[in-house]
């Protein structure tokens, strides 16, 4: 099994969750309560990774962030090196692909929170704010634990994108799915073989999360 | 004004109806006035507007010298800011929240010492005691609207808004709340608006009543007044009662009371013993009516009186009698042509004791 690959990609599931975190919950509010009539556009454009082939998220994300972008020349010019073939590129390109996995879970909980209790906390003479991380949040837990999750299954399995903006770089932006396909490629089954199994164990174990969650909050939540 | 609240203010829904609103409220001291009108007159709606959670299309609303709405100036309050207790119809506990964290939620702010004074004080107040580590759902209706109220209180608010307080609750925990909740509202001192569809409830809460019906307030006066002397037909149509007016009980026979009504003396069955002011609901079809001298009969209320006034309706007619008080009956046009009875009729009406509804006060 290749360790450094495995590492690599727990490094960058992990980070990318901890960004959709973030990033996600302001546009799942958004998405939730807004009354703008081109919302669905918006849906649709948080939804795209969901159809789109890899490769094409991969083709636009590699030009976009690409030495002659005006994106790709900024970070160049603030940071010093370019944003392609990097970690940090292969960070944003999942964040991207993965961002549906934790928006759409995170508006679909938010959208079950029942308004009466948010009005009853703005009443009470809660902020807004205030009233998201004291009423919202904690109401929409199961969802917002089951997109983080989600995100960073999402994130360990991804091919198309890696391969598109990371490249193939030995402890920088080989993950494991671009490694099963390199051991192939040499015929060296067994390794891939390995390695294929341990991606399947812990897809496995992460959709048992989410799915136990689903079912009963604090089935797998040792708190009262 | 400064020590008072007004409002006017219209709320237009997009191909819907208008919702117009027009009260005024002394603040400062313990008042309840009752909206009251059928379901779909546009009275939580006002309530919504009130707290802020809507915005009115046009008008204005102020608050003891505050502008909390003002459709030409722009200014729309937030409900943060305008320091009200909002009683939601089905209570919107915090689920995962407990009894305290609940009751304390909006003073988290306040310094730990002085928020246990505080919740000890509400659980005190509303009988809570005890409950405060369980969770909104292990809590009866009534206890959770003891909460949904301690929950508002304790932040002590300037004003509360009250959407039907009890109609989450079942018959016989209703009967009994009704009474905790108007001595908790005249003892906390605090102004209150509040919206119901159940004009006992609209009686008992009552300092002032404004009954609303196709979007507007179609009059406000003492409760009394309204549900005795609606001021037109659809007033009337929507209080549905006839004769309402205050007593005081003066004797007591098993559980029967006899009140004393403006100096007239009527029987009612009163097996609860609780108080001793009431008012007195008699509906028209209860009253019999007869010409001449005193007859007996088992019932127990025989009223010497006048008929005062006579309005036809259909195949019946409404007659008021002053009695000493002026109660209605309802009788049928031949009965009305049979008795000859017109403006001036000496009559005797007869209620019995049953037939007299009592509602404290």
């Amino acid at each position: 099994m290749n360790w450094t690959a495995i590492l690599l990609t727990l490094k960058l599931a992990a980070l990318t969750a901890a960004i959709l975190l973030v990033v996600g919950m302001p546009i799942a509010y958004w998405l939730t309560y807004s009354r703008w009539r081109w919302k669905f556009l918006a849906e649709s454009v948080v939804a795209l990774p969901l159809v789109l082939p890899p490769t094409v998220l991969g083709f636009y994300v590699l030009v976009a962030i690409g030495p002659k972008s005006p994106v790709g020349q900024w970070y160049q010019a603030v940071v010093g090196h370019p944003l392609v073939f990097t970690f940090e590129g292969l960070v944003l390109a999942s964040v991207l692909y993965s961002l549906p996995f934790a928006v759409q879970p995170f508006t679909a909980a938010f959208g079950a929170v029942d308004p009466k209790l948010v009005e009853a906390s703005w009443t009470l003479g809660i902020s807004r704010l205030a009233t998201f991380f004291r009423v919202t949040i904690p109401l929409s837990l199961a969802g917002v634990v089951t997109g983080v999750v989600l995100s960073f299954a999402h994130t360990m399995g991804e091919f198309g994108v890696v391969l598109m903006v990371g490249g193939n770089i030995e402890g920088v932006t080989r993950t494991v799915s671009i490694d099963i396909y390199d051991e192939v490629q040499a015929l060296n089954y067994a390794g891939a073989g390995q390695t294929a199994l341990f991606l399947l164990v812990v897809s496995f174990l992460i959709l048992s999360v989410v799915y136990a969650l689903n079912r009963n909050l604090w089935a797998v939540w040792p708190m009262k | 004004m400064a020590d008072e609240m007004t409002a006017d203010f219209e709320k237009r829904y997009n191909g819907g109806p208008s919702i117009h609103g027009a009260f005024r409220l002394p603040v400062g001291k313990p008042h309840v006035l009752v909206l009251f009108g059928p379901s779909g007159s546009g009275k939580s709606t006002i309530l919504r507007c009130l707290a802020g959670l809507e915005q009115p299309s046009r008008g204005r609303i102020t608050f003891a010298g505050e502008t909390w709405f003002d459709a030409e100036a722009g200014v729309q309050t937030p409900p943060q800011a305008r320091a009200i207790g909002y009683l939601f119809q089905d209570y919107a506990l915090f689920p995962h929240l407990t009894i305290a964290g609940n009751i304390t939620y909006a003073i988290h702010d306040l310094d730990p010492k002085e928020r246990r004074a505080r919740l000890a004080e509400m659980l005190r107040l509303l009988q809570l005691e005890g409950l405060e580590d369980r969770r909104p759902a292990q809590l009866s209706g009534g206890q959770q609207q003891r909460v949904a109220l301690a929950r508002v209180l304790a932040r002590r608010p300037r004003l509360l808004l009250l959407d039907e307080p009890l109609s989450a609750l079942d018959a016989p925990t209703r009967e009994q709340v009704r009474g905790e909740l108007r001595g908790l509202l005249r003892g906390q001192g605090i102004p209150a608006v509040c919206v119901t569809h159940d004009w006992v409830e609209a009686l008992t809460l009552a300092d002032e009543v404004a009954v609303m019906g196709g979007g507007r307030v179609l009059q406000v006066g003492p409760p009394d007044e309204v549900f005795s002397r609606p001021a037109d037909a659809d007033v009337a149509a929507i209080v549905g009662v006839e004769t309402v007016v205050a007593g005081r009980v003066v004797e007591r026979m098993d559980d029967l009371a006899a009140l004393d009504v403006g100096g007239v003396r009527l029987w009612a069955v009163e097996p609860s013993r609780r108080g001793e002011d009431f008012y007195l609901c008699i509906r028209a079809e209860d009253v019999t009516l007869e010409i001449g001298t005193r007859p007996s009969s088992s019932a127990r209320n025989h009223l010497a009186g006048r008929v005062v006034e006579i309005r036809p309706a259909g195949a019946v007619s409404r007659l008021v009698v002053e009695c000493g008080f002026a109660l209605t009956a309802l009788v049928t046009r031949q009965a009305e042509r049979d008795l000859a009875l017109t403006p001036g009729t000496p009559v005797t009406a007869t209620v019995k004791a049953s037939a007299v509804h009592l509602i404290s006060r």
